[in-house]
């Protein structure tokens, strides 16, 4: 089987190991437990006829004093970069880290998850959005919570890598 | 410059390390086939894995990081299937890569504590500075409303004391269309305290002729300036004997007239009470006619005594509802040592705090009370209404004319 390495990444606290929770093993915790380092765990998906094997690297969320290790991202061929949208500042983390890979690690296919959605209080304008959408990037909704829009989620980047 | 540990020394700490590390090391040649593994895998959960098959399909950490583009590559607490947390460290050497697992979960464990710590606090703060955001901008925003509902209220202010002006400018026009008072043949006084609202009293009298005294009080319905202007233009229309083929000697002649003109559909659907009397001075007589007026009140005897008291009735609708209406009068001899009262509601119908009402009775006792020499029974008997009443402002036009015989 075709065996893929995905990496998860973001600013601390956005939901990264909730979302591989949700989409490897459908659960939830509303209890925030911080990643240290990195967890992986492997899921297989179908694109179209094509059985993918995902290897997802859920990473250490990055913080003002620790920078997610892009080197991590060797051998990658896709990545999500999950942003919260009920804080704004996540979505600058986002878009440096993604800056920083593409800059160390080259264009490789990508999925921007506005992550959080369930909760109504946004901290993030429409108009953002929309902006990062005309910059070139795919953004997709996602709640970990509920589960909306997690598994089509890995399932498009796994459809973009295989290509 | 730096010299090589003993041999001891290194064997030593080589043993304290493998210890304390459960180290493991797995090897994986060009090809990326797992060839060896050694030290404590069982440690990590991996005591299965096969040699001569892929290493990725076995170690998916691996998985894209062959062949190494960097060494040595260093995976810092990495969660291995047995759910210890492992540095995992790899290194090429000559045509085969060495991949060593050390444990690190104690350190992992500690460092995940301060960091939880940290994270929490951080998102605490986060959320009160989010939080204290939202309460500046409502407080900006109600600061912003605040403004606005002073300048609302002092253009509103500005508003009511121009129409409050205006009301009192009308108010002293109406004052200005009553006819002073007099004092021969007869005494004729009278008061007149709007309300604050401008109501719809008003009235006025004048010689028919030398022997003809024309008298009327009427009181149109509602408050405000609409019932004031009619109130004075019916007034007027008395006052200037304005009815076509009218006889103003003949009160009922005066309301049928009065009520064809001022028909409620052609005035705004306002209507009024009237009280219309004349008064032959040779005779002493007088004819009266009501359109829904209160009946004056007669009090007979001299001022210093208690005096009888009578109601001058008569029976009639309201005027302007009904064109077909038709008003009769009624006449009476007005006896020597006596005073008529000719008023409107808003002066008998007194509410008190307590929501009783001033009764007939009770005001015809008011009226009727002894009056002392140079005493103002008038001016007694707004005071006494206004003490009843509780506030100064009356609810209603207080309106009284009173004859005195």
């Amino acid at each position: 089987m075709l065996q893929k390495k995905i990496c998860l990444l973001g600013a601390f606290g956005v939901g990264k190991t909730s979302l591989t929770q949700r989409f490897v093993s459908s659960i939830f915790s509303d209890k925030y437990l911080t990643t240290v380092g990195v967890k992986i765990d492997k899921k297989a998906v179908d694109v179209g006829a094509t059985p993918v094997s995902l290897v997802i690297w859920d990473i250490a969320g990055e913080d003002e004093v620790s920078a997610v290790r892009t080197s991590y991202l060797r051998g990658a061929a896709g990545y999500l970069l999950i942003v919260d949208v009920t804080r704004a500042q996540t979505l600058e983390v986002a878009r440096s880290i993604q800056q920083r890979v593409a800059t160390e690690i080259g264009d490789i296919p990508f999925l921007c998850l506005l992550n959080k959605i369930d909760v109504e209080n946004w901290d993030i304008a429409e108009a953002r959005f929309e902006e990062l959408q005309q910059a070139g990037w795919t953004v997709e909704r996602t709640s970990a919570k509920t589960g909306a829009g997690v598994e089509e989620a890995f399932t498009e980047l796994a459809r973009r890598i295989v290509g | 410059m730096q010299q090589e540990l003993p041999a001891k020394v290194s064997e030593s700490l080589l043993r304290l390390v493998d210890e304390q590390r459960f180290l493991a090391h797995f090897v994986v040649d060009e090809n990326q086939i797992l060839v060896s593994m050694g030290g404590q895998p069982e440690h990590y959960g991996l005591a299965d894995l096969s040699t001569g098959v892929p290493v990725a399909d076995q170690l998916p950490f691996v998985e894209g990081l062959l062949p190494l583009f960097e060494t040595p590559f260093l995976i810092r607490s990495l969660e291995m299937p047995s759910g210890r947390i492992a540095d995992v460290h790899m290194f090429a050497d000559d045509e085969v890569v060495w991949i060593v697992l050390m444990d690190m979960t104690a350190e992992h464990d500690e460092a995940q504590l301060v960091q939880q710590k940290a994270y929490d606090m951080t998102l605490l703060s986060e959320r009160e500075a989010r939080l204290i955001a939202q309460l500046e901008t409502a407080n900006t925003e109600l600061t912003l409303a605040h403004r606005e509902l002073a300048e609302s209220r002092d253009a509103l202010l500005v508003t009511h004391n121009r129409l409050r002006q205006e009301l009192l400018e009308a108010e002293k026009y109406v004052r200005s269309c009553l006819p002073p008072p007099i004092a021969e043949p007869f005494v004729l006084d009278w008061l007149f305290v709007p309300t604050t609202e401008l109501g719809g009293d008003s009235f006025g009298y004048h010689w028919l002729d030398d022997e003809h005294f024309a008298l009327y009080l009427l009181d149109v319905c509602g408050h405000g300036v609409g019932a004031a202007l009619l109130s004075v233009a019916a007034n007027q229309t008395l006052r200037s004997e304005a009815l076509p083929q009218t006889d103003f000697h003949n009160p009922e002649a005066v309301l049928n007239a009065m009520n064809r003109v001022y028909q409620m559909e052609l005035h705004n659907d306002m209507y009024f009470t009237i009280w219309y009397g004349v008064y032959h001075a040779p005779t002493r007589q007088m004819k009266y006619a009501s359109a829904g007026h209160p009946p004056p009140i007669l009090v007979c005897g001299p001022r210093e005594a208690r005096g009888e008291v009578q109601l001058l009735n008569a029976k009639g609708p309201i005027l302007g509802m009904l064109p077909v209406t038709r008003y009769v009068a009624q006449t009476f001899v007005i006896p020597r040592e006596s005073r008529l009262f000719v008023f409107s509601d808003g002066t008998c119908e007194i509410g008190r705090p307590d929501g009783s009402m001033l009764d007939q009775q009770g005001f015809e006792e008011i009226l009727s009370r002894p009056v002392a020499a140079g005493a103002s029974e008038l001016e007694r008997l707004l005071a006494c209404v206004r003490e009843m009443h509780g506030e100064e402002t009356l609810e209603d036009d207080f309106s009284i004319m009173k004859l005195e015989f």
